[in-house]
């Protein structure tokens, strides 16, 4: 699990060109969405095709969406249980 | 302002291709039968297709683009048996030729003619030729609010005596930029729109054309079926997609309608609402309504659950229907709603309503919050319209960006004797910009927000702008090409979101609305070579109504692949160049600031004596020759011997012997070339004298308190005289 958190961080670094930010600046229980890092809705949906095309895990509803979005723990989670095995 | 002297405008023929069918008339027995004309996509293929509004029994002919053949269906119906050929042509859109593009992308084509219909003009451009249009032909592309902004701009023609009859409206053809794009966003109802339902998840993506002739005249024509009475624009600055939940927007751009028309709101009898079924923008259009009318909201309707949304083509439609909805007294129903949203605090029409109506409020909302309203009457109900008047504009500031880099560093670059040709690196563009604020933006939406910072900095005001008016030839090719690669690599199963936002023409509009909180008109006219000077000639139509300082800019970005496969003057200068310029600008009058006077605009249509069209315009030979000290050449290199004749025509009429500068050799060849080169004259014209390597002369010319004329040539001809 420690090295999947580690992996989507690099990732949504990456991903969302988040400036001045590294993946270990990035608190695993922290809110990641409307937070400290500038992150929004538009970024989720960059996340939501990140998590289908390298994790085959798709998030279509936008509810769901909000609860595995809160945090980095609740996406770490999320993927671990939805993941292809 | 000055009460009741314009013209009056009134709508005289209508011309409709949509998911109904292929006439007005398939459209109106639609209305009237309620049912929806949604299908699963079947023009291309796509995983899980969802249901579009697509149009059945589109001829086929490959000369021309999807898009080329709706909107020529449509405009052959507006125009049918109504005479002479139109004064002007203004149309919305969002895909030109893109439909074809991609296709041929997909395919692997390489050769540029396989291109040339791809830019947003050239679907007005098909129209001008084949009518024989040699007046303005112009295209604005404000993303879903589209053709309603290009009818108010008609409108204000019209009414400002720049013509007397316009052919304008809409068209726009599904293709996987738009269908996969709103999909991305998860704005797309898997079982269709049903807008305003309870339920509601989203839109429709469609397609269509919807063309109006619209005529000014003082009494109601006999074939006049409603009159056009007010026009408002608006944009949100409160997000890139989302509109405002309270609908504040929306609310200004109906307030600005209502103003303009001289309108009370309670004589509003029908709105037929933007409504396209996205759970924000329902809610968004329905707080503003409240907001406006309280309890008192009179029918309301939205045709999106049955046509789906033709984006670009959305307004003019609609126009239609409301046009119809008053010559017939007939309200459609809100087709796909069941149970209405109990949050709206009002319900629209389930079913149709047959009353008699006379004055109607039709709305547009597009991304980047750019909305726009129109009001319209009976024709025998004209509102009390005040005169509208072209007034030429005070240039408080001026940027530009070249491949020398900014205003100063090009001005060394030219004043030495050195082209500024080049593209610069993106971190130069991006010096004076927060990173963080711009880590989602590409090449051009960056290159935009530069050159308005920088112009409003040379302007030393700390203020927003009142209106945005944006020009870009080829819009952000960045986000267009890795949304279209990153869709085919997947195979057809991954779109970018954030490409698709910033793909559209007037994303780097929008972000300057958000960026300086510009909360007035926010409009993007994008027509090739000259998208600058059409920008320019929609801000000095409309600066009468502006109180604020605004901006007037336009840019466009050197993309590797795009930019030579799109644009053949790029294709035939070996050094890639790109940039543009912004001006800061001030409708009221100061003696001590340059003056740009309202530009000459036509398109060249074969056999048009448009040169003595342009002499005129510019005061006269004996005028040009005595107060311009230097003409500024726009000539694409694509149509150097085209723009040589031009050029050859005005110099034989004019006898002007003086210094001529053709710019694009010092610039580069991009499309917004026009946009640095009018900066560079704003500049000379303040520092009164031209550089001696410029004008080929061992000293700088002086100017003497003449003015510097653009001429801009080839596929449109344009005239801008900068004025001490």
């Amino acid at each position: 699990m420690e090295s999947l958190v580690r992996e989507l961080k690099e990732k949504i670094v990456t991903t969302l060109n988040l400036v001045d930010v590294s993946p270990d600046d990035i608190d695993d229980h922290e809110q990641l969405v409307g937070g400290r890092l500038g992150v929004d809705s538009i970024d989720v949906l960059e996340l939501v095709i990140m998590l289908e095309r390298d994790y085959s895990v798709k998030i279509e509803d936008r509810e769901v969406g909000s609860t595995v979005f809160a945090n980095l723990k609740s996406l770490a989670d999320y993927v671990a249980a939805n993941k292809p095995e | 302002m000055i009460a009741l002297t314009g013209p009056r405008v009134f709508i005289t023929g209508m011309g409709a291709v949509s998911p109904a069918g292929n006439s007005l008339n398939a459209l109106t027995s639609a209305l009237h039968q309620t049912g929806s004309a949604l299908r699963t996509l079947g023009l291309f293929s796509a995983p899980s297709p969802l249901p579009v509004g697509e149009v059945p029994d589109v001829p086929p002919q490959q000369d021309f683009p999807r898009t080329h053949r709706l909107a020529a269906m449509a405009a052959e119906e507006a125009l049918h048996n109504s005479g002479a050929e139109p004064d002007a042509i203004v149309l919305g859109g969002t895909t030109g030729g893109m439909l074809t593009t991609e296709e041929r992308l997909k395919n692997k084509q390489h050769n540029p003619e396989s291109f040339q219909w791809h830019g947003l003009v050239t679907v007005a451009h098909h129209l001008a030729r084949h009518y024989n249009c040699s007046g303005p032909v112009i295209n604005v592309s404000t993303a879903c609010s589209s053709s309603t902004a290009a009818i108010k701009i008609a409108f204000d023609m019209l009414r400002a005596g720049l013509g007397k009859r316009i052919l304008a409206g809409g068209a726009d053809s599904l293709c996987r930029l738009t269908y996969h794009g709103f999909k991305s966003l998860q704005l797309v109802d898997p079982q269709g729109a049903k807008p305003f339902d309870r339920d509601r998840q989203g839109m429709s993506v469609g397609e269509g054309a919807a063309m109006l002739l619209l005529v000014a005249d003082d009494t109601p024509p006999p074939d006049a079926v409603a009159e056009i009475v007010g026009g408002g624009l608006s944009c949100d600055a409160y997000h890139a997609t989302t509109p405002h939940p309270q609908g504040r927007g929306a609310l200004r751009a109906i307030r600005a309608a209502l103003d303009e028309a001289a309108i009370a709101k309670t004589d509003i009898d029908y709105i037929n609402l933007h409504g396209t079924g996205t759970p924000d923008g329902d809610l968004s259009e329905a707080n503003a309504l409240s907001h406006l009318l309280g309890h008192k909201v009179p029918h309301a309707s939205s045709v999106k659950g049955m046509l789906g949304h033709s984006l670009g083509a959305a307004g003019a439609m609609e126009t239609i229907i409301s046009a119809h909805s008053i010559a017939n007294g007939f309200i459609p129903a809100n087709t796909g709603c069941a149970t209405p949203d109990q949050n709206m605090g009002w319900e629209p029409c389930l079913s149709p309503v047959s009353q008699k109506v006379q004055t109607v409020l039709t709305n547009s909302f597009g991304f980047g919050g750019n909305n726009a309203s129109l009001l319209l009457r009976g024709r025998e109900r004209g509102g009390g319209l005040s005169s509208k008047k072209r007034v030429p504009l005070t240039v408080k500031g001026a940027a530009c960006l070249t491949g020398a880099g900014d205003r100063n560093q090009s001005l060394d670059q030219v004043r030495t004797g050195y082209d500024c040709k080049g593209s610069l690196p993106i971190q130069d563009i991006s010096s004076q910009l927060e990173a963080n604020l711009v880590r989602r933006m590409k090449r051009l939406p960056r290159m935009a927000l530069a050159l308005a910072k920088a112009a409003r900095s040379d302007a030393g005001t700390s203020r927003p702008p009142g209106a945005v008016f944006w020009g870009t030839g080829w819009g952000p090719l960045s986000e267009t090409h890795d949304f279209l690669d990153r869709l085919e690599q997947s195979g057809d199963q991954f779109a970018s979101a954030m490409d698709f936002i910033g793909a559209v023409h007037n994303a780097p509009a929008g972000n300057l609305g958000l960026y300086f909180e510009a909360e007035g008109p926010n409009l993007t006219t994008t027509a090739g070579d000259h998208s600058f000077e059409q920008a320019l000639y929609t801000a000095s139509l409309m600066a009468d109504q502006l109180e604020q300082e605004f901006l007037v800019l336009a840019a466009d970005e050197y993309h590797p692949r795009f930019s030579p496969l799109f644009d053949a003057s790029v294709r035939s200068d070996p050094a890639p160049s790109d940039g543009g310029g912004a001006l800061w600008v001030s409708a009221s009058e100061d003696s001590r600031e340059p003056k740009i006077m309202p530009p000459f605009l036509a398109f060249s249509t074969r056999g048009a004596e448009v040169i003595p069209r342009l002499v005129e315009s510019l005061g006269g030979e004996e005028r040009i020759r005595e107060h311009t000290g230097a003409i500024l050449l726009g000539i694409p290199a694509q149509l150097r011997d085209t723009a040589e004749n031009q050029l050859q025509e005005f110099l034989d009429l004019t006898g002007f012997e003086g210094p001529t500068v053709d710019y694009r050799r010092w610039t580069g060849e991009f499309a917004s070339a026009s946009g640095t080169a009018t900066v560079l004259a704003v500049q000379f014209v303040r520092e009164g004298m031209v550089p001696a390597s410029l004008v080929g002369g061992r000293e700088d010319l002086p100017l003497r308190g003449r003015e510097i004329l653009l001429l801009g040539l080839g596929e449109h001809i344009t005239g801008i005289r900068v004025a001490p």
